[in-house]
């Protein structure tokens, strides 16, 4: 298992097109991806759940990827997080 | 008969039998179900999000090329709700736990969500529980349909129908829109929110923003919509609908008769040269103002790029979208950013939560200054286009002279970053600014002599003076341009900028208005700027008239001190003719 802590860097946190390309990135993956933030857990492969995480600009989650791609996934998703999924800032 | 007003949007007008479509959350009565069924309904809950994701994933390839990108962007993200499999968990094991029917499932579930999204801190993503309402309401409503509950309404052929709602999303537009509905009409949304932008590339007519009135049109009523003046008319009697179909024949006609003096100076029978320019919007509108053969734009509005959109667009975007305008009718006057940290979103939906009186609050200039990286972005890609053609720059209500001086030093340190980053740009765009609090108008000589070119913005000026809130229903009846404090501050504003030796245009509806053309010509007005719709009609009214005739009547009109004079007064001076007689002798 792969995990460590990533940071929401777009201004506008983890919003609907945000998640929205979490879970396309995150589908394209055979492991079991989860983010968490505090008490709440969210599987990175459903919308839903990823915006219920409620994670503004300068949240801390964990990620954590357990599966046969899970370096490869790590690297892909902390790039779209440094990223700030292609937003300006 | 009923006669609603609103904003029209989109082209032409229409008729046809009101559609009242329930877009708002569905509500169902709780139902319990027997063990032995709930398999069943689990399976009819399956089936409805798959049609789900299929009408919306057919809905997103339907949207116009020229419809924002953040449409089909949000559309997507619907996609993505439906399809998510803890949605589809979650609801299954409401439905197993509680015993009760999918659609009784779904509504608990989507409380559930909606509450988590609520107690959310950051406003804008408590503000995505709309979207997941949104997406649940239509699950919702393919299940009843499924149940035979529903007519299927997103399959009816909606050709005969005017669709009436609360709110449209895009998604819906579009679906009806391809159901050939033949106009719609809304409580919420402006002349510059998703479902305008839509309706204005899907070349349908519609009336948005009628404040709650459209609770006033019953499902099955005739309902004529007129894009022209924003009127809804419910249960037209036969005259009345007669009327409409003249009036919109009389449009096409006239339009025909006035293109004939497309290619005309607009000059004044005493030789008056008369600048007449187009107010410019989106980008549709260019061929619009093309067409009316305005000399220019005068009023080129930025708000629409960055409404309706997450995130600021960014230089690139703005420079290619000015480039795009300048290009085109190579004079044009770019006022930055109108707008303010309220309004930054679909129209009408989250206005006035944050300020109790938006038009007095941070916008426009305030907010601007107070946002200096978005600030220097817009004056930086406005300095890039100016490359192009005759560009100025404009801002809007400017209140005191500190407030230019801080924007004066803006351009100048973002004409020298882009000098020093070797960036092509045009250094000596003019700065004007936009009279339209009455601050500036009283001191519109001290304006003048720090502006380069002064536009009268008549909305505002008008709102501002008689204090009075053009949206509040409660007071629109106080609303006269024609009172003496406003023609005075106009007149002030014309002479000053006569005194200082610079341009005084209008650019607000005033303009736009025949009625007011000789009026404004009397006053010294020589630059209009105008919603290039009107533009013709203006020029034909310029051509006709006689400054030296009219000019005499002018204070005689701005002294009246009588409302209802006032406008007989207007009335006469409009009626006259060109040897200076009017129908009646002038009183």
């Amino acid at each position: 298992m792969k995990s460590g802590n990533i940071q929401v860097r777009n201004k506008l946190g983890l919003h609907a097109r945000s998640a929205a390309q979490l879970v396309r990135v995150a589908s394209g993956f055979e492991s079991e991806i989860k983010l968490i933030n505090g008490a709440k857990s969210a599987n990175a492969k459903g919308i839903m759940g990823l915006m219920v995480l409620a994670a503004t600009q300068g949240t801390e989650l964990e990620l954590r990827i357990e599966g046969p791609d899970e370096t490869i996934a790590y690297e892909t998703i902390q790039q779209l997080f440094d990223s700030r999924f292609g937003e300006d800032e | 008969m009923i006669l609603l007003q609103g904003s029209g949007v989109g082209s032409g007008i229409a008729i046809g039998t009101a559609f009242v479509a329930d877009t708002a959350a569905v509500e169902t009565p709780f139902k319990f179900i027997e063990h032995d069924r709930l398999a069943a309904e689990v399976e009819l809950l399956d089936l409805a999000l798959k049609r789900t994701a299929e009408t919306l994933r057919k809905t997103r390839a339907e949207v116009p090329e020229d419809a924002p990108h953040e449409i089909a962007a949000f559309l997507e993200a619907h996609v993505l709700m439906v399809e998510d499999a803890t949605l589809r968990e979650e609801t299954v094991n409401i439905v197993y736990r509680e015993s009760v029917s999918a659609e009784t499932a779904l509504m608990i579930h989507r409380d559930d969500l909606i509450k988590v999204f609520e107690s959310m801190e950051d406003e804008y993503l408590r503000s995505k529980k709309d979207d997941v309402s949104q997406v649940i309401s239509q699950i919702h409503r393919q299940l009843l349909v499924l149940k035979g509950e529903d007519d299927n309404r997103t399959e009816q052929d909606l050709s005969e129908y005017i669709v009436v709602a609360h709110e449209l999303t895009p998604a819906d537009t579009v679906l009806f829109t391809n159901l050939e509905m033949r106009g719609f009409v809304t409580n919420l949304g402006s002349r510059i929110s998703h479902v305008a932008i839509l309706a204005r590339s899907l070349k349908i007519p519609a009336v948005v923003g009628l404040h709650g009135e459209v609770r006033h049109i019953p499902h099955g009523a005739i309902v004529a919509v007129d894009s022209h003046s924003g009127q809804v008319i419910v249960n037209p009697d036969e005259q009345t609908l007669e009327e409409l179909t003249l009036r919109h024949q009389e449009y096409d006609r006239q339009h025909q008769r006035l293109l004939a003096i497309r290619h005309l100076n607009s000059i004044t029978l005493d030789e008056h040269e008369v600048t007449l320019l187009a107010n410019v919007e989106l980008p549709s509108e260019i061929d619009t103002a093309l067409e009316s053969g305005a000399s220019g734009v005068g009023l080129y509005r930025t708000e629409y790029l960055f409404m309706n959109r997450e995130q600021s667009p960014s230089e690139e975007e703005q420079y290619e979208s000015y480039r795009q305008v300048v290009q085109a009718l190579n004079s044009v006057t770019i006022r930055t950013l109108d707008l303010g940290a309220d309004k930054q979103v679909d129209g009408g939906r989250r206005q006035g939560k944050v300020a109790t009186n938006p038009a007095l609050g941070v916008r426009a200039v305030r907010f601007c200054l107070r946002s200096p990286d978005m600030f220097r972005t817009q004056l930086r890609a406005i300095l890039r286009a100016a490359v192009y053609g005759k560009v100025q720059c404009m801002i809007p209500m400017l209140s005191n002279l500190e407030e230019l001086a801080q924007v004066k030093a803006t351009v100048a340190r973002v004409a020298n970053d882009l000098r020093k980053e070797n960036i092509e740009h045009n250094s000596t765009v003019p700065i004007g600014g936009m009279i339209e609090v009455p601050a500036a108008a009283i001191t519109a000589d001290q304006f003048a002599q720090h502006l380069d070119f002064l536009s009268i913005g008549t909305n505002d000026l008008i709102q501002y003076t008689l204090a009075i809130d053009r949206v509040d229903d409660e007071v629109n009846y106080l609303y006269d341009p024609l009172h003496p404090s406003v023609l005075t501050l106009v007149k002030y504003t014309i002479d000053a900028g006569r005194k200082f030796d610079k341009p005084v245009s209008l650019c607000g509806e005033m303009a736009s208005d025949s009625n007011y053309t000789r009026l404004l010509l009397g006053m010294g007005l020589r630059i209009f700027s105008m919603d290039p719709a009107a533009l013709l009609e203006v020029k034909q009214v310029v051509m006709s008239s006689s400054v030296e005739q009219v000019v005499g009547h002018v204070s005689e009109i701005i002294n009246c001190q009588n409302s209802l004079k006032r406008l007989e007064l207007l009335e006469q001076l409009n009626r006259m003719d060109s040897t200076g007689r009017s129908a009646e002798a002038f009183a």
